[in-house]
């Protein structure tokens, strides 16, 4: 579904944003992309939408080289990719209906298909009944959910998220993280970027850890921590299982707050 | 596709309402410009017709007496072949003549009345070899040649007054140059603003994947009406002053100026170049716009 072959991109003035990174995400995927802050994850997030094109190296989705595109149909791509984001970005002038329908309406669908559509994906998200309240009206979670809706609306073939529960408590966030699960479990591939210790320990998919541009770790069923002293995969072939400290998180895992204390300590006690 | 047009208008709507002041100075900017434009075109168009008419691109005529004979007619002609300063001439009988009259004397239908094909003299239009030789021929003709009522040659004052519109033309079209440049500079500016009020919508349309022309098309859309509509208030404004001046040279009975009544053919093509005009320069304002602001 997504494949990146020796991928470097680099920005004025700066090391590179990501430097020589290859890796392969499979249809229907679950893959939480994890680093600190500047280690390349909205850059590879970016390079998928082609809003940035890299310096070298290619970039594949659904079996297209995407820098071969030419530009008029960049937005064709972006039709086979929802994207949700920390901020949100929903129009707040609009209703919840509204700003999901407008997605399918600025496409060209058809009236009636979009009504069907944006009745049947604001039932998915569980907001079927606050559809004429504006975003101001709604929590946090609930307008995440709007930007949820919005995004898969149009079935893409792979929903990108870029911090999705940066802005919300971690009660929330565990709505949000079944809402994106149950997304995935239709066949969606999802990529998400964050730094949620507890949703990476709780979820237990696969992990690619960027560091300064690098790929420092690649594990099918990873957690947050343990980037700096594992080996890098290949291809997404799990490098290494963590035994004792993932069970340590994966027991805690009703609760994503506790679940992150489980697992420090965890960490601790390997150590 | 009729969702997007329904879109498309509903879009460019509240775009303008949003931005209605900004859009009202480029439209009165437009307007103005334009109907410098037009009034340039139309004084440029009633004087060369009203010269044209009184010299008619000849140096000379000679107008026969309504009855004179036709012996009288073939010597006169005779007299022109022998004049050396004279190259050229036609001869309008009594029925072309009538008809020129008509238009000469379009501005005033009562002296119109008055002539019939019968009274009206027949004429012999004339080019000279030099128009200075203009006067000096004109005077052989009017010492009582038989049959000749009146020679005639257009005078300095003319000349005098075309190089006056001339320039009075050049200036109007300069200032209306002037004024058309800040219309679109105005067009743009409202449609830069339009683009950063929109920027919200603007970024979501990319990211759920709508077309370029999708997101371009209703600030093309805007800079195009608010084109337009200052070309329709320059029409009305053209069309006003064309018909209050119209109105002056009838109600004066002004009829040396008759000719500087355009018939409405000209008025039409006029105001279709001063529309056309407004729809340049509000795609050309709106397509800069776009292109420099709205990162698609």
């Amino acid at each position: 579904m997504i494949r990146f072959d020796n991928v470097t991109k680099s920005y004025k003035n700066l090391r590179p944003a990501l430097d020589d990174i290859s890796l392969e995400i499979q249809k229907g995927e679950f893959v939480f992309l994890v680093g600190s802050s500047g280690s390349g994850k909205t850059t590879f997030l970016k390079l998928l939408l082609r809003e940035e094109v890299p310096d070298s190296g290619t970039v594949w989705v659904a079996g297209r080289d995407i820098g071969e595109l030419s530009q008029w149909r960049v937005p064709y791509l972006r039709r086979n990719l929802g994207c949700i984001f920390q901020d949100f970005r929903l129009l707040p002038n609009k209703t919840v209906t509204e700003n999901v329908a407008f997605a399918l309406e600025v496409i060209g669908r058809p009236r009636t298909v979009v009504r069907t559509q944006v009745a049947q994906v604001l039932d998915l998200v569980g907001l079927g009944e606050k559809g004429d309240r504006i975003p101001e009206e709604l929590s946090g979670g609930e307008q995440q959910r709007v930007a949820v809706a919005r995004a898969f609306v149009n079935r893409p073939l792979v929903l990108l998220a870029d911090e999705p529960t940066g802005n919300l408590d971690p009660a929330t966030t565990q709505g949000i993280m079944k809402l994106l699960d149950r997304i995935n479990r239709t066949g969606t591939t999802v990529v998400m970027a964050t730094h949620d210790v507890g949703i990476v320990d709780t979820m237990r998919r696969r992990v690619v850890q960027l560091d300064q541009g690098r790929l420092v770790r690649d594990q099918a069923r990873g957690v947050y921590g343990f980037g700096e002293d594992m080996t890098v995969s290949s291809r997404g072939v799990p490098a290494i299982s963590v035994a004792g400290a993932a069970d340590a998180g994966y027991d805690a895992a009703g609760d994503p707050l506790t679940g992150r204390v489980a697992t420090v300590r965890a960490r601790r006690g390997t150590r | 596709m009729a969702v997007s047009f329904e879109y498309v208008a509903k879009e460019t709507a509240t775009n303008l309402w949003r931005n209605r002041m900004m859009a009202l100075a480029a439209i009165l900017t437009v307007a103005v410009s334009l109907s410098l434009v037009g009034t340039a075109l139309l004084l440029r168009q009633a004087v060369n017709r009203q010269i044209g008419q009184w010299s008619n691109n000849v140096s000379l005529q000679i107008f026969m007496d309504a009855g004179a004979t036709s012996t009288q007619v073939t010597s006169v002609r005779s007299t022109i072949a022998q004049t050396p300063q004279i190259t050229r001439c036609s001869y309008l009988d009594h029925a072309q003549s009538y008809a020129q009259a008509k238009q000469v004397l379009a501005g005033s239908p009562t002296a119109i009345a008055a002539l019939t094909p019968a009274t009206t003299p027949t004429v012999f239009k004339c080019q000279l070899k030099s128009p200075g030789d203009a006067a000096t021929v004109a005077t052989t003709f009017n010492s009582g040649v038989p049959g000749v009522y009146q020679a005639t040659s257009p005078s300095q004052s003319i000349r005098v007054m075309q190089q006056v519109t001339n320039v009075l033309q050049l200036i109007l079209l300069v200032i209306a140059i002037v004024l058309l440049v800040s219309s679109l500079v105005l067009i743009l500016n409202a449609i830069r603003m339009a683009i950063f009020a929109r920027r919200r919508e603007v970024g979501v349309m990319k990211l759920v994947g709508a077309t370029n022309w999708f997101i371009r098309v209703p600030f093309m859309l805007e800079g195009l009406v608010q084109g337009v509509l200052g070309a329709l208030a320059a029409v009305v404004i053209v069309l006003l002053s064309n018909i209050g001046v119209s109105y002056l040279i009838r109600h004066y009975k002004v009829s040396v100026l008759g000719s500087a009544v355009l018939p409405v053919h000209d008025l039409v093509v006029t105001e279709l170049v001063v529309v056309l005009i407004g729809v340049v320069v509000g795609v050309a304002g709106s397509s800069v716009a776009v292109r420099r602001f709205l990162d698609v």
